[in-house]
């Protein structure tokens, strides 16, 4: 390398770190974003490089696979090719003497493309409308006003820092990290990348060189299908008109990450969402997901006007009515429902898309006048199991703990089970990424994926699907005969521990037991549980892949006791962690105002409320409305349209039209969070974030509340439903903190702060926020002296005569006996519910509202087990199903372009072995049935899952913009539950795969 | 965003004009005077030098982005155009004589202007997924290679040294300047460039088509300016020769 044309010391690089690097591509978002790049233009991309570790593959019988992250951007090179290989004098290119950024003025190049060939990095991009050289400044225009290039200042793992070239390699040095050589051919590269901290010839720059992504990331046909251009404004416009003069701190309403985001506005226009760099938690840290969001609200296919369906349902034939019209008509609707069926008929379903202030605000205030008990939320899909496990355990829901250096930052340890993080809340992995790479705290990965999560781990346990609660029991089986249990917090602070040790020991569900089952080695589960018990404090996470099981809440309770008995709860760096930690609000309209419920809710999960739709059974369900997209979200598809079709009356409020829009009679827009003012979701971090209504929603669509307000006005509650609640500010402070956790969380003080955020509880406005809850010493808020946890006891509470008699109830036993799905590769214990959706069933006894319950039983194995006659019917293969990479979510993000540029088609991850097999071929497309239903979707073949394992993953739908495909709930059976939470199995079926 | 570009829907209609013109063209052909039929009329003669004009813009594009006078873009945009129109122009100055020497200038501009349409329809799709498609710069590095490379790059500081002293090895191309005034020197250090090039193996990286387009388009160009001379000395100098016998109508400054 030579230094001849830039004064050395004042040279300006990025530093890459790869270890940091989670391939969540917020980089790109936030590239994009900064430079109004198009569809198919880039300064920087991040590539997925999978492969094998080689120094392994002889060693080991089954090669370790790998998945890092490259982060392709100009490398400012000292002699750069492209430079000398523009044919225009004066260059098109030049590169600063003193800072040595290589750019490229647009104006003069003449889009020959010489330098697109000469870059050996690939690092020139080319915009193919304007035709054009595009490349990296290092954000010179950003730079010009001091700040940092955007890839940088966003990046959720701080794998991407910026600064003078010689302090960074200098500050690589200083903390033990070398910097990868990537210059062959002598041009001087800038930009630094750490190498992985993996040791081995398989972990380094130079064998990402020769790795390759999956085959539909880089699909041209893919990109073609998309159209020539499918930007909104402000991509593609001059710098000019994309200038904000307005920017409003909020945050972002999509996932569990609850970033804080800022909005920048030009007038009344939205031109780009950044993270929040005031934050001090996040430190403008943010995910793709939120800053591409801004594509969702310049979209012009948005729902703008409501709509009467004029067609057959699923025809997609709708006129266009006014607001008084649709209202009215179908406020005339439900009261002729009412009157003919009784007010329980009507089911409202919300969720994801609506928010926590429409789900426990405005459709709860509703729903309670109107009088039915069959309202629901997500949850049942999501987060009943271990919601329901948390309240059992210690009275409330979610983790005391917190994202912070002195808490969450202080573990020894991180196990993550079922949990891919790194791709689910990015932001949050991150900071657990960047804390453990500096204390040196051990990661480990339980998943029967190689997820991201698990690529960053120390070492990754390829769990057979289904099997988390028998590997959770063995851990605890060893940690108890061991005696590597806190026996002192167990004596202190645990209710029924002492029952649950004699149950598991009596069970003998050792080690040696779960081998089996969970297709993990002995000594691996028991090298975990050693590691658990001796970490001077360990987090346990948890996610969906615990949850979405139809033993969710017992499998939760198992993780919750193995982090409780070995003192991991109520301390710093000690955590069971299950994504969010809950939202403690409620509106709750007067006693004497709320309708009269004659008969008992039907179920606690809307996939049971098919049969009562199509059945009558156990009473008629004749109306529905929905915020969500049942037919794309709800399992077993082919009885949910079933189900749809024999409606008197479907509402749907949504943003865009999707498949349940097809069937609705009536079609009401909605608004975006920034369009109406909200909450942002529960996240694991108990920070409520709040987010103003800072611009209008596009044509005639309203919030939710508006909507919810003007149909309760219809129907004579707006004396309840009052008028300023339209405005949500209003509500938050008028009907929803009213508790000693929110009371403190007012509109005033989120305004407080620049971040808009506070960390609940606080019983009221001036009272600290509380890092760590439950510390030893202290007293749960609103709970008696010395109550250390906000339990009835004050303790944790695993197990007392009472409990076990409420699970009795409804057929098991609180003693966490095992059991795993029905359909797998072995035949084990699983979940049969005793009576279907249109019995009448049982009260249940763990809720406490009247709700009608099908309780279950535990069936032992057999000859005849249905795992056996399907794996004869030739379904060999286990279908695990989950969240996609960061920049998707469920379904919000397909409609967003630069989503679908980065992960445009449905796929199935499978093992080569398996493909080779079966004749599939990366990109291919193939055909995947369970005996419940089929899809096609196109294959991913990877080391980076189990052999017997195929991943498919859940967001796509039928009626999307660019790359519609059927949903992954095709596959599902709606009739595998958890009978005390009523969560589905979403996660485990067994399948057969064929090239299609 | 919006730059000063010849987009592609604009390209499109210019060439279906173009086309709408020379259908129109022929199908009026048989009906048009003998001064639409003699090449060396005036009418004709003059569309020639008007089409030739136009071509020869194209030669300014090429000067001007080599030299700094005035926008590339610019140039660029009225080279197409111009080139276009031009094409039209000698077309009718062909006169349906498709079938001797002179139309293989025609054949040759339908070639340019093909590629030409390809590299700014299909390529310019190409060059934007060539990004982050490349690996060679990021491979563990190859010691022989290194040592050849760091050789080559003292050869071209030793020449750059006389061709250019005040320039810098790590940026330099060479531009018509130096073409002009150290022709020997400027083909010296154009081909340490290219082996470099080759040694880098920039052009091995994309596909052959993305790689060599440019390439052939202006040797199509160089072909068809000489080939453009050649005809305009031939008529000029050499008008015996092409009127075969028959008057020699055209101006011409020899009948040889």
């Amino acid at each position: 390398m030579t230094a001849e044309d830039s004064n050395a010391g004042e040279r300006l690089s990025l530093m890459i770190d790869i270890a940091r690097c989670t391939g969540c591509k917020s980089c790109e978002v936030a590239c994009k974003q900064e430079h109004g790049l198009g569809s198919g233009v880039y300064r920087n991309r991040v590539l997925w490089l999978t492969g094998e570790a080689e120094a392994e593959a002889e060693a080991a019988p089954t090669p370790a696979p790998t998945l890092d992250f490259l982060n392709v951007t100009c490398q400012h090179c000292e002699r750069p090719a492209c430079l000398r290989a523009c044919p225009v004098s004066p260059k098109a290119l030049s590169k600063d003497p003193v800072t040595g950024v290589v750019t490229v003025n647009e104006d003069r190049c003449t889009g020959c493309g010489e330098c697109v060939v000469a870059c050996p990095y690939g690092a020139i991009g080319y915009d193919p409308i304007d035709h054009h050289a595009v490349k990296c400044d290092l954000c010179a225009d950003r730079r010009a006003e001091g700040l940092g290039p955007a890839c940088a200042s966003v990046c959720p793992g701080k794998a991407i820092q910026f600064g003078k070239h010689d302090v960074l390699v200098s500050q690589a040095a200083d903390s033990g990290r070398s910097a990868g050589e990537h210059d062959p051919f002598l041009m001087g590269p800038g930009t630094v990348y750490l190498e992985p901290l993996k040791e081995g010839p398989a972990f380094s720059l130079a064998a990402l060189a020769r790795r390759n992504g999956p085959a539909l990331m880089d699909d041209p046909d893919a990109r073609a299908q998309m159209g020539t251009d499918p930007t909104e404004f402000p991509y593609r416009h001059a710098r000019a008109d994309r200038k904000p003069n307005r920017v409003e701190a909020g945050g972002c309403a999509l996932c569990f990450n609850c970033c804080t985001t800022k909005f920048h506005f030009r007038d009344d226009k939205l031109v780009r969402i950044t993270g929040n760099e005031e934050d001090p938690l996040l430190e403008g840290r943010v995910c793709p997901k939120s800053q591409l969001s801004v594509q969702l609200h310049t979209s012009d296919k948005r729902l703008t006007e409501p709509m009467k369906r004029v067609g057959k349902r699923g025809e997609n034939k709708f006129e266009p009515i006014s607001w008084d019209q649709a209202l009215d008509e179908i406020a005339e609707k439900l009261k002729a429902l009412r009157d003919k069926y009784g007010s329980e008929a009507l089911a409202l379903f919300s969720g994801t898309r609506t928010g926590i202030m429409v789900n426990r605000g405005y459709l709860r205030l509703f729903a309670q006048m109107w009088g039915t008990p069959n309202i629901e939320s997500t949850e049942a899909f999501c987060s009943a199991g271990k919601n329901m496990a948390y309240t059992l355990i210690q009275g409330v829901g979610g983790s005391g703990n917190s994202y912070t250096e002195g808490d969450m930052g202080s573990a020894e340890m991180y196990v993550f089970i079922g949990d891919n993080q790194a791709e689910t809340r990015p932001v949050y992995f991150g900071m657990i990424n960047d804390w453990r790479l500096r204390n040196g705290a051990r990661m480990v990965a339980v998943d029967p994926r190689f997820t991201v999560t698990a690529s960053k781990a120390d070492e990754w346990l390829a769990i057979r699907p289904g099997a988390d609660m028998a590997l959770g029991l063995a851990l605890i089986h060893h940690i108890f005969a061991n005696d590597l249990h806190d026996a002192a917090f167990c004596e202190s602070d645990i209710m029924g521990w002492s029952e649950w040790r004699d149950f598991v020991l009596e069970k003998n569900y050792d080690a040696d037991w779960a081998a089996p089952i969970t297709d993990l080695p002995a000594d691996a589960i028991r090298r975990l549980a050693t590691d658990i018990a001796k970490a001077d404090g360990c987090v346990i996470f948890g996610s969906r892949g615990l949850n979405q099981h139809s033993n969710s809440l017992q499998t939760n309770r198992v993780f919750m006791f193995l982090a409780a008995m070995t003192g991991n709860w109520g301390r710093a760096g000690g955590a069971y962690f299950n994504v969010g930690a809950g939202v403690p609000i409620e509106a709750n309209a007067p006693m004497e105002r709320r309708g009269k419920i004659e008969r008992p809710k039907i179920q606690s999960t809307p996939v049971a409320w098919a049969d009562a739709i199509r059945t009558g059974k156990p009473y008629p369900l004749k109306g529905l409305i929905t915020s969500n997209n049942p037919l794309a979200m709800w399992p077993d598809q082919t009885k949910a349209r079933e189900a749809l079709e024999s409606l008197d009356l479907l509402v749907h409020v949504e943003l865009f039209p999707n498949e349940t829009t097809a069937y609705a009679d009536y079609v009401l827009p909605a608004a975006t969070g920034i369009e109406k003012g909200e909450i942002g979701r529960s996240n694991d971090d108990r920070r409520i974030v709040w987010i103003d209504q800072m611009m209008d929603p596009p044509g005639n669509a309203k919030p939710d509340g508006w909507i919810w307000t003007e149909l309760g006005k219809r129907l004579g509650f707006d004396d309840v439903m009052k008028e300023e609640y339209k405005d949500s500010a209003f509500f938050w402070d008028d009907a929803l903190i009213d508790n000693d956790h929110m009371r403190g969380v007012t509109q005033k003080r989120l305004h407080s702060v620049p971040y808009r955020w506070v960390r609940f509880p606080v019983a009221d406005e001036t009272a600290p926020e509380i890092e760590t809850l439950y510390l030893k010493g202290t007293t749960a808020i609103g709970k008696p002296e010395g109550h250390r946890f906000p339990s009835k006891s004050g303790k944790l509470e695993f197990w007392s005569p009472d409990m076990e008699t409420k699970f009795n109830g409804l057929g098991l036993s609180a003693f966490p006996e095992f059991y795993g799905e029905r359909e797998q590769l072995i035949d084990g214990p699983y979940m049969e519910l005793l009576e279907d959706d249109g019995a009448d069933g049982v009260i249940s006894t763990l809720r406490a509202e009247p709700t009608i319950n099908s309780p279950g039983r535990i069936v032992q194995p057999s000859e005849h087990a249905p795992g056996q006659a399907l794996r004869d019917a030739g379904y060999d293969t286990e279908l695990v199903t989950g969240r996609p990479p960061a920049p998707q979510f469920h379904a919000w993000t397909h409609y967003a372009w630069q989503a679908q540029e980065m992960w445009p088609d449905l796929y199935m991850q499978i093992h080569p072995d398996k493909a080779g097999a079966l004749g599939i071929e990366d990109g291919k497309r193939v055909k995947v049935e369970t005996s419940h239903g089929e899809i096609e979707a196109r294959a991913w073949v990877t080391t980076g899952i189990r052999k017997t394992s195929v991943f498919i993953p859940i967001g796509w739908g039928e009626q999307q913009p660019y790359h519609p495909w059927r949903p992954v709930n095709y596959l599902t059976d709606k009739a595998q539950r958890d009978p005390l939470s009523g969560q589905t199995n979403l996660k485990t079926y067994l399948c057969r795969v064929s090239p299609a | 965003m919006v730059k000063i570009d010849i987009g592609n829907r604009f390209l499109f209609n210019l060439l279906a004009i173009a086309g709408v013109v020379l259908v129109f063209y022929a199908l009026a052909f048989s009906g048009l005077g003998p001064a639409w039929r003699a090449q060396g009329g005036p009418l004709l003669y003059l569309v020639a030098v008007a089409g030739a004009g136009l071509l020869l813009v194209s030669v300014v594009f090429l000067i001007a982005k080599r030299t700094g006078l005035g926008s590339p873009r610019i140039w660029f945009i009225a080279h197409v155009i111009a080139a276009t129109v031009g094409f039209v122009l000698v077309s009718i100055h062909a006169a349906g004589s498709f079938f001797e020497a002179p139309a293989v200038l025609l054949a040759v501009l339908v070639g340019l202007m093909g590629l030409g349409v390809w590299a700014r329809v299909r390529a310019a799709n190409l060059m934007a997924g060539t990004f982050a498609t490349k690996r060679g710069g990021f491979a563990a590095a190859d010691p022989e290679l290194m040592g050849r490379m760091r050789r080559l790059i003292e050869e071209k500081r030793a020449v750059l040294a006389r061709l250019d002293p005040n320039a810098s090895e790590a940026l330099f191309s060479v531009t018509l300047g130096h073409w002009l005034r150290h022709p020997g020197l400027a083909v010296a250090y154009h081909k340490l460039a290219r082996t470099e090039e080759g040694l880098v193996g920039a052009r091995q990286s994309v596909g052959a088509a993305q790689a060599w387009w440019r390439s052939l388009h202006m040797a199509l160009a160089g072909l068809f300016i000489a080939g453009l001379i050649t005809h305009i000395v031939v008529v000029t100098f050499f008008a015996g020769y092409v009127a075969e016998g028959r008057d020699i109508y055209w101006w011409h400054l020899a009948a040889w």
